[in-house]
């Protein structure tokens, strides 16, 4: 969670765009606000699915007479909160409810026509009025909106209940700083009746391998921290890797803290299966080829992305773990093999 | 419900003799009084599943395999087409779960022999599909959880399937009669492809005993002149009875060993392997020493070519450590006459070797040949993701 506090008022806008009206600035501020409070009021809410549920919020209130124009304001509300956390799971979040927009837009006028012959059971009965103007769009669109929430917020669920089949019987489990996913995967297991250990590294610059170790030994779960440096030595003892993902990317890597893709290469070279458990919504369109090619504002904080001038004398949160080095995906569509992520990135977007 | 009685009486026909013996044997299975008229054919339903199911249990405990897997398939899906027909359902829904009853108590009688389990799923699809299709939806049949799906989705998709169709029986007759004409062609499909892959004077490697491997290398032999090194396999050593086979059809062959398969791969150009199943992540469960054949292979970097049928993909994952291995008496591997030794010593002889998906060059079935990466895609169209556990 990479937040920044925003100054309040103007001038944000240096790259030759409009600058917005008094009306805008205002509306987005209470996004920001609803944002930050959704993260507050649920810390184990993952960053997309607030980020969402606040795109979501800000259509409601949206007074645009277009759908061009709804989708400009929804790009500039986007782009505020990416200002906010610069996370690869907000980005992705975003361009997925844009995405989301164009799709039920363009459907609409479609449906008009499919309700008149044959009745499937799946009609809703707002579709069947067949008034073609834009406030019916977006009711149609906060309907899905809110369906589609709700499915993504029973995917952490999903994933576990996956994954957790995979985990044997006195196993001994690597994973890498803290992800909400893995511990839903390694709760399902215990509940399970499984009994397995977990290694955590430290994970620096924030420690969040400690947090997750605490919230580990909550569940009666044997766990040890290691230093980030002692994943080759303990490779030798452990069954399995299983690590989150801030965002997988369109080869089937994997974007995630940084030290992940040091965990993959050393897992490699000792054939220990490398897990990646992530939810849907993280697909993200991005094709890295190697760690250079993974755009700047997801690398660093937002903080210092807006503060510090020379990037290169600071050290990136983030590194890309190619997809060879990963065995299977976990994921709600599916136990997915990483040529299968392009696969469905493309029916979407394509 | 009635049905109508000429469809039924030619499969009444076909297997008359053995129904006698098993009306014999099963005599305390029946229990619907027999002057009925629905009563003759429910319980000659139910012995019929009784004796395949018997049939299954008894022929995993014998050394081998004594039936090859597409004779499993062929008669899993004709018995689901005598389900079909015979049993009463009302609408797709009962249907589905009737079958996937039997289906359960058919993969529990032998959990190793996966063509069972895939058939029914195959099954289950084409009820789902022809269900779609009677209701003449015009939605896309793109069953598959998408996140394309998950977007543009508007209000509950849950389908119970529980409307009644008159035709769907009708429909889901003919199209299990189709999957049975495809799963005759299987073993031709493969073996036409085979003069793609191999060519003059080169020394093709496989080890035990494969029928459709056999077809293959035959088909090839009609016009190209090729060597053959078969490994023997022990214990059971299949290898020799395919390296007679071969031999029958003037292909020069030659047996090893399985120790010595490291020490000939070298002069190798191509291995060509035949398998039990291909598992969801493109990983082989094959005979035993595959996997060393395996790595020899890659050592050498000698293409390794699978021929599997596609009825042999299976949806799971090579997790399942209990239901994943099978053993059989070691006596082969250590006589019971050796006594002195047997107290002090554990033998095992498992049947399966876990091939992984990296050390596979290319798979070839009756569609086609595809990459390991594939099978994902191939598993897809083949079943519907609900029915992966049954």
């Amino acid at each position: 969670m990479r937040f920044c506090s925003s100054p309040a008022g103007g001038g944000k806008h240096n790259s030759g765009l409009p600058v917005n009206t008094e009306n805008e600035e205002e509306e987005e501020d209470k996004l920001v606000e609803y944002f930050r409070a959704q993260i507050r009021g649920d810390p184990d809410v993952a960053s997309a699915v607030a980020a969402i549920r606040s795109l979501l919020e800000f259509l409601r209130r949206d007074q645009s007479e277009t759908i061009l124009g709804l989708r400009e304001n929804m790009t500039q509300a986007i782009r505020r909160l990416e200002e906010t956390d610069s996370s690869v799971a907000v980005s992705s979040g975003g361009e997925l409810f844009l995405r989301f927009i164009s799709l039920t837009s363009l459907e609409h006028p479609v449906r008009q026509h499919c309700t008149q012959s044959s009745c499937s059971a799946r009609a809703q009965p707002s579709i069947a009025s067949l008034l073609a103007d834009l406030s019916q769009c977006k009711n149609v669109m906060i309907e899905r909106g809110e369906l589609f929430l709700k499915k993504i917020s029973l995917s952490r669920g999903k994933v576990g209940k996956l994954c957790h089949t995979f985990i044997k019987d006195g196993a001994k489990i690597l994973t890498h700083s803290s992800s909400r996913v893995v511990l839903k995967v390694l709760e399902n297991a215990a509940a399970d009746n499984k009994r397995f250990t977990v290694y955590v590294t430290e994970s620096q610059p924030d420690s969040a391998g400690k947090r997750m170790a605490q919230k580990l030994r909550k569940l009666n779960i044997p766990v040890m921290v290691v230093l980030d440096a002692a994943v080759g030595y303990i490779m030798e003892k452990v069954d399995l890797v299983i690590v989150g993902a801030e965002g997988v990317v369109e080869s089937g890597g994997v974007i995630n803290k940084i030290g992940t893709y040091q965990m993959a290469v050393c897992s490699k070279a000792h054939n220990k299966p490398f897990y990646v458990v992530a939810e849907s919504f993280k697909f993200v369109r991005l094709y890295p080829l190697n760690q250079q090619d993974v755009p700047d504002r997801f690398k660093y904080t937002a903080d210092i992305l807006k503060t510090v001038k020379d990037l290169n004398q600071e050290h990136p949160m983030i590194d890309y773990t190619p997809p060879s080095l990963i065995t299977l995906l976990f994921t709600d569509l599916g136990v997915l093999t990483p040529s299968a992520v392009s696969d469905e990135l493309i029916k979407l977007y394509l | 419900e009635i049905h109508e009685p000429e469809e039924v009486s030619v499969w009444f026909r076909e297997g008359s003799s053995c129904c006698q013996e098993t009306l014999a044997r099963n005599q305390r299975f029946t229990e619907t009084p027999v002057n009925m008229p629905g009563a003759d054919k429910e319980t000659d339903l139910s012995e019929r599943i009784e004796s395949f199911l018997s049939e299954l249990k008894r022929c995993g405990s014998g050394a081998g395999s004594l039936r090859g897997s597409a004779e499993t398939a062929r008669e899993t899906t004709a018995l689901l087409r005598r389900i079909t027909a015979q049993a009463r359902w009302g609408n797709a829904g009962e249907l589905m779960e009737i079958i996937r009853k039997e289906g359960r108590r058919m993969t529990a009688a032998q959990p190793s022999e996966t063509t069972v389990g895939n058939m029914i799923r195959r099954v289950l699809k084409i009820i789902r599909e022809e269900y779609a299709r009677s209701r003449g939806s015009s939605e896309e049949t793109d069953q598959q959880e998408s996140l394309h799906k998950l977007l543009t989705s508007g209000g509950s998709s849950e389908d119970n399937f529980r409307q009644h169709f008159t035709h769907l029986k009708a429909n889901v007759i003919e199209a299990i009669n189709e999957l049975l004409t495809e799963l005759e062609g299987t073993t031709d499909n493969i073996s036409m492809q085979a003069l793609e892959h191999i060519h003059s004077n080169e020394v093709i490697m496989t080890i035990g005993r494969s029928r459709t491997v056999e077809a293959f290398l035959k088909d090839a032999a009609r016009k190209r002149k090729f060597h053959v090194i078969v490994a023997e396999c022990a214990p059971f050593c299949q290898g020799h009875e395919m390296a007679t086979s071969l031999c029958k059809e003037d292909i020069e062959t030659t047996v090893i060993p399985d120790a010595a398969i490291f020490a000939v791969m070298s002069r190798v150009n191509k291995v060509i392997i035949g398998t039990q199943t291909v598992l969801a992540n493109g990983g082989l469960r094959a005979v035993n020493g595959t996997h060393t054949l395996a790595l020899a292979a890659k050592h050498h970097s000698t293409p390794l070519i699978v021929c599997a049928p596609m009825f042999k993909l299976s949806p799971q994952f090579p997790n399942e450590e209990d239901t994943f291995h099978k053993f059989v008496s070691p006596h082969e591997v250590l006589p019971f006459t050796e006594g002195e030794i047997l107290s002090k010593v554990n033998a095992h002889c498992p049947v399966f070797d876990y091939v992984p998906p990296e050390l596979i060059t290319l798979f070839i079935s009756n569609i086609g040949g595809n990459a390991p990466s594939y099978i994902y895609r191939l598993m897809s169209e083949l079943y519907h993701p609900e029915d992966h556990e049954l």
